[in-house]
């Protein structure tokens, strides 16, 4: 009887099942699935899906002009011009670009983890003024850009001519405090045209400059990377800090052995999302130099490079640049990817 | 015998309390060092993270002679110049637009891209979360495929398409093209996908029908992400730039626009025109830059919490 019963129910089920949902339900779920994302979706083919496309098939328009929509054929020669710096129209050089986006991300970002891992470990070891301390080092968190890159501008630059210079910047003010300004003429310009440069093979290196962005990137990215390092800090098991401590583990060697190691998944990501987004670093760079990037793109960002050209109509070259943006872009994640799989522990 | 023997003992409980005490002492010590050491650093980098915002505010209500003093002060000694202010409110030039045109092309953009943005995304989230529909796969792939591609690659053709559509100068161009923000979507996927089914059976036994199940009972469910959406969408357009600068003249860009402009004393009235008409000022480029970072600052301090917790989940600032 109840042998029966099992049978019958187990003989029925797949009968259910496909009673459940027979055609016209399918398709009425779709149909309603549809007119839900309708709307994003034909927004997207015009401004998401579109675009990619275009980008792949415009870069290898030779002599792109866009908005006359004209070009001489296909091949290869944007990439080409862009990487020699042959483009015949002045302006932003693509190495010098990478260069610049290079020296910025790779000195700022890791420089900014680690102050932040710093940070938040002395905040985690204090408990008086914990949380004024937290709620001023948050204050940067949500800022314009091009407004603070301003402040951070005024901080740097000489006012006045030659001769007659009015205010050095407070930085110089500083600097000639500790001795540390060059004799003559007593200040570094940090941001004008007589900015201090090392050359090398080909290319400008404006030192003095980099250091500008590069302090200005340390200070923006600084409380984002507090909040998670300092988050993942007050989440670690405190049994892990008592074991050390009978152990008689010092304090560096519980920072550097211990807690560093146990809050690596949220370094890790601290330097991908950093890396990755140094490499699309622009906005910083106009709020300190201008529209024209430190003078003739001296310290362009490879983004800098990309807008040079579609405001000046060579739209090939435009993306020719982003393609290759992209590209790096793409290496530094497979690379911090299998970097990270390697060395982080989880 | 005995009593040597306890003496020694004795003896050896002194020295070991004394030798217990110098080491709690010396670890007092230390500790007391560190835990200093702790708020030097920390104060150290306070000052670092707090300084540009003084020196902003001070700077933009310090007259000019004052701010290009080769000591600098830390305190507006010759008074609190408020005349910076209306100064850069009031400049205008043709075609430039004023701080009032340009606030209220940031107004109406940012609250009609954000009240669609969210729409659009709440739409789209639910059906990517609730409903079974062919190709949801595929679309879903597709969609968090663009999410490695740098946003300057769409930039590039969208600024040829809204040419082509006449959409420059308009506020079309800069609400259209941005609606759909592919990460928000996948955010409040996830979060509609943690609400039970049991949820939605329960309220078809009740009537209600899809739409009003969505918006009655999963959208008060999500409300915090919501919350987080809805403001950095708002942010995104107060710190847009690029976009506004490629598509639009002066009078329709945006704050963003506004505030990399140079400010001169156009009427002259300042220090009796002792900087001319058109030579750049700080101080009142310092009072245009308080003026746009001040909304930011209030957004910040009343809504911490919700604007944290949607960046730290999209490592991104609007």
């Amino acid at each position: 009887m109840s042998r029966n019963n099992v049978n019958a129910a187990a003989a029925e089920e797949p009968a259910v099942k496909a009673h459940k949902t027979p055609f016209r339900v399918i398709l009425f779920q779709s149909f309603k699935g549809w007119m839900f994302v309708l709307p994003a979706v034909l927004l997207m083919c015009l401004f998401t899906f579109y675009p990619i496309i275009n980008a792949f098939v415009g870069a290898f328009k030779q002599n792109y002009l866009a908005l006359n929509d004209t070009f001489d054929g296909w091949g290869f020669e944007n990439f080409i011009r862009v990487l020699a710096g042959d483009t015949g129209t002045g302006g932003a050089n693509f190495v010098q670009c990478l260069v610049n986006t290079m020296v910025f991300t790779f000195i700022s970002v890791p420089v900014s983890t680690l102050l932040a891992l710093l940070i938040s470990v002395a905040l985690n070891n204090i408990k008086r003024l914990q949380k004024f301390y937290q709620s001023v080092l948050f204050l940067p968190y949500l800022t314009n850009a091009l407004a603070m890159g301003a402040v951070f501008a005024t901080f740097f630059t000489v006012i006045g001519t030659r001769n007659n210079v009015e205010t050095v910047g407070l930085v110089n003010n500083v600097l000639s405090i500790f001795g540390l300004a060059p004799a003559n003429p007593g200040y570094i310009d940090w941001i004008g045209v007589r900015s201090p440069t090392w050359e090398l093979w080909n290319l400008t290196i404006p030192w003095a400059k980099y250091i500008v962005v590069i302090v200005y990137e340390i200070w923006s990215g600084l409380p984002f990377k507090i909040l998670i390092l300092f988050s993942a800090l007050q989440s670690v098991n405190k049994q892990y800090y008592d074991a050390a401590k009978v152990d008689g583990a010092s304090k560096s060697t519980i920072l550097w052995k211990i807690t560093t190691p146990l809050i690596s998944p949220m370094i890790s990501y601290l330097l991908i999302t950093g890396l990755m987004g140094g490499m699309k670093q622009y906005s910083a760079v106009v709020g300190l130099f201008g529209q024209d990037m430190g003078g003739d793109y001296q310290v362009g960002t490879m983004v800098g490079y990309i807008y040079q050209y579609v405001e000046n109509g060579f739209t090939g070259y435009a993306f020719a640049g982003s393609l290759l943006l992209f590209a790096i872009i793409m290496v530094f994640t497979i690379i911090n990817l299998r970097v990270s799989k390697k060395r982080v522990h989880y | 015998m005995t009593s040597n023997n306890a003496k020694g003992k004795q003896k050896f409980e002194q020295i070991a309390t004394l030798d217990i005490e110098r080491e709690r002492k010396r670890q007092k010590v230390g500790s007391f060092f560190r835990k200093a050491l702790d708020y030097v650093f920390l104060t150290v980098a306070s000052v670092f993270s707090f300084l540009p915002f003084y020196w902003m505010v001070i700077s933009s209500v310090k007259t000019e002679m004052e701010y290009r003093a080769s000591v600098p002060t830390f305190f507006p000694t010759e008074g609190f110049q408020w005349a910076n202010y209306p100064t850069v409110l009031s400049q205008t030039s043709s075609g430039d637009g004023s701080f009032w045109q340009i606030l209220l092309n940031t107004v109406i953009v940012g609250f009609v891209s954000t009240a669609l943005g969210v729409l659009l995304t709440i739409l789209t989230a639910y059906a990517l979360a609730r409903v079974d529909f062919k190709g949801k796969g595929l679309l879903f792939t597709l969609m968090l495929g663009t999410m490695m591609i740098p946003g300057e690659m769409f930039t590039l053709t969208n600024y040829l398409t809204v040419a082509k559509l006449s959409w420059n100068d308009t506020y079309t161009v800069m609400i259209v093209p941005f609606l759909v923000s592919i990460y928000y979507i996948y955010l409040l996927r996830n979060n509609f996908k943690q609400i039970p089914d049991t949820l939605y059976k329960a309220a078809k036994v009740d009537g209600l029908s899809d739409i009003g199940y969505l918006f009655k009972v999963m959208v008060p469910l999500t409300a915090p992400t919501l919350v987080s959406v809805t403001l950095l969408k708002f942010i995104g357009t107060w710190n847009s730039y690029i976009w506004p600068r490629l598509v639009n003249t002066a009078n329709w860009q945006l704050v963003t626009n506004w505030v990399t402009r140079g400010f001169v004393d156009r009427g002259g009235a300042l220090y009796g025109g002792l900087y001319g008409t058109s030579m750049s000022l700080t101080t009142l480029k310092m009072a245009a830059v308080c003026m746009v970072s001040l909304p930011l600052f209030i957004l910040f301090l009343s809504f911490r919490k919700y604007i944290m917790h949607g960046v730290s989940k999209s490592g991104t600032k609007g």
